[in-house]
């Protein structure tokens, strides 16, 4: 595992406050993993900061997380990493955390390993709606796929195998793709566990997912989860 | 007095031909594909066969089981338009992925260029 190629990406938009800060951060903890920025056609100054402290994507015009990860996540494929971790650019998620990840993998290999904020934690605190969504998503993610028992679907924090990276390089959703991705990758035959970890709150700008957006969110989300188990076909 | 007139007949049929002279320009001049010439011609095309022929729609009427016979003539409509705009969601969709996927291949290219220039 030691010799195994990791690709941290970090897909970004409108950064520039946090993104140095999580580079340098990423540098400090000395983990030896390359890191690609993801800058989602941000209009300040993110592209210019991340630049300077690692290799970045500029995309050409904002695609949503979905299109950042993605492009991330092609960029492992065609370089051979054995393994992605993808971890959100607004330091909410600790670079130092990622090794829990991996050390999850070695204990039980699964193609995918979500960073929880629930698991064995009960001080983690967020809003009653994003709790609520979250046990929705979790519980009708265990309902259709008996498999998958997580305690944290909207985890943007995830370790991924050559086996989902291969996977997601071709098919990746590009609304909400967290917990989406969760039930394309079951439903491909893909294993997915999880890793307890520590997370911060959001340093600075504000959560997109803001208004009624989290009951179209919750809404949507679970629309497509049911979709994926009532018409089982494999994606191309 | 009877149920269209010459003169309701004639100003569907004006706007009907004008509509038509106007994709057809469109579609030769490859604005528009034949497809949706055929799809839009249908659009002009039934409402100057019921004006023409009021009696088809009572005879679909009976057929169909609808009271009002012009309701005939909105549902066929419908079901072209339909059919159309269903296609135009289609092709919505895939344009959109295409979309996606070049701007993704383009940044990837200029960031491994970058990369190249860089490190040469």
């Amino acid at each position: 595992m030691n010799e195994s190629r990791v690709l941290i990406i970090i897909p970004c938009y409108n950064e520039q406050e946090s993104i140095s800060v999580l580079l340098e951060e990423i540098l400090r903890c000395q983990q030896g993993y390359k890191t690609i920025v993801i800058d989602d056609g941000s209009q300040d100054s993110t592209y210019r900061k991340a630049k300077q402290l690692a290799p970045t994507v500029k995309l050409l015009r904002n695609l949503g997380i979905g299109g950042a990860v993605q492009t991330g996540i092609k960029y492992a494929y065609r370089n051979g990493f054995d393994f992605c971790v993808q971890i959100d650019g607004d330091g909410q998620h600790l670079p130092c955390e990622l090794s829990k990840l991996l050390q999850a993998y070695r204990e039980k290999p699964r193609s995918i390993i979500i960073g929880s904020r629930y698991l064995h934690n009960d001080t983690f605190h967020s809003t009653w709606a994003r709790r609520f969504g979250g046990r929705a998503i979790a519980e009708t993610l265990s309902l259709l796929f008996p498999k998958c028992l997580v305690t944290d679907p909207t985890s943007g924090m995830r370790l991924m195998d050559r086996k989902a990276i291969g996977f997601f390089a071709k098919h990746y959703p590009h609304d909400f793709p967290e917990p989406i991705s969760l039930a394309w990758a079951l439903r491909e035959g893909l294993s997915v566990g999880e890793a307890p970890v520590q997370m911060n709150a959001r340093m600075h700008g504000n959560s997109s997912i803001i208004g009624l957006k989290p009951i179209i969110y919750m809404l949507r989300v679970l629309g497509y989860i049911i979709l994926t188990r009532l018409i089982p076909t494999k994606l191309p | 007095m009877p149920i269209i007139t010459t003169k309701t007949i004639i100003i569907i049929a004006i706007f009907a031909i004008l509509y038509m002279l106007f994709i057809a320009r469109k579609t030769a001049r490859r604005q528009l594909d034949l497809y949706d010439l055929v799809m839009l011609s249908a659009v002009a095309i039934v409402p100057i066969i019921f004006a023409t022929f009021p009696q088809l729609a009572y005879w679909l009427a009976g057929i169909v089981g609808v009271g009002f016979p012009f309701v005939v003539m909105f549902g066929i409509l419908f079901a072209i338009l339909f059919i159309f705009v269903h296609r135009l969601t289609v092709k919505i969709h895939q344009l959109e992925s295409d979309n996606r996927l070049l701007l993704q291949e383009l940044s990837l290219l200029s960031q491994a260029i970058d990369h190249n220039d860089d490190a040469g």
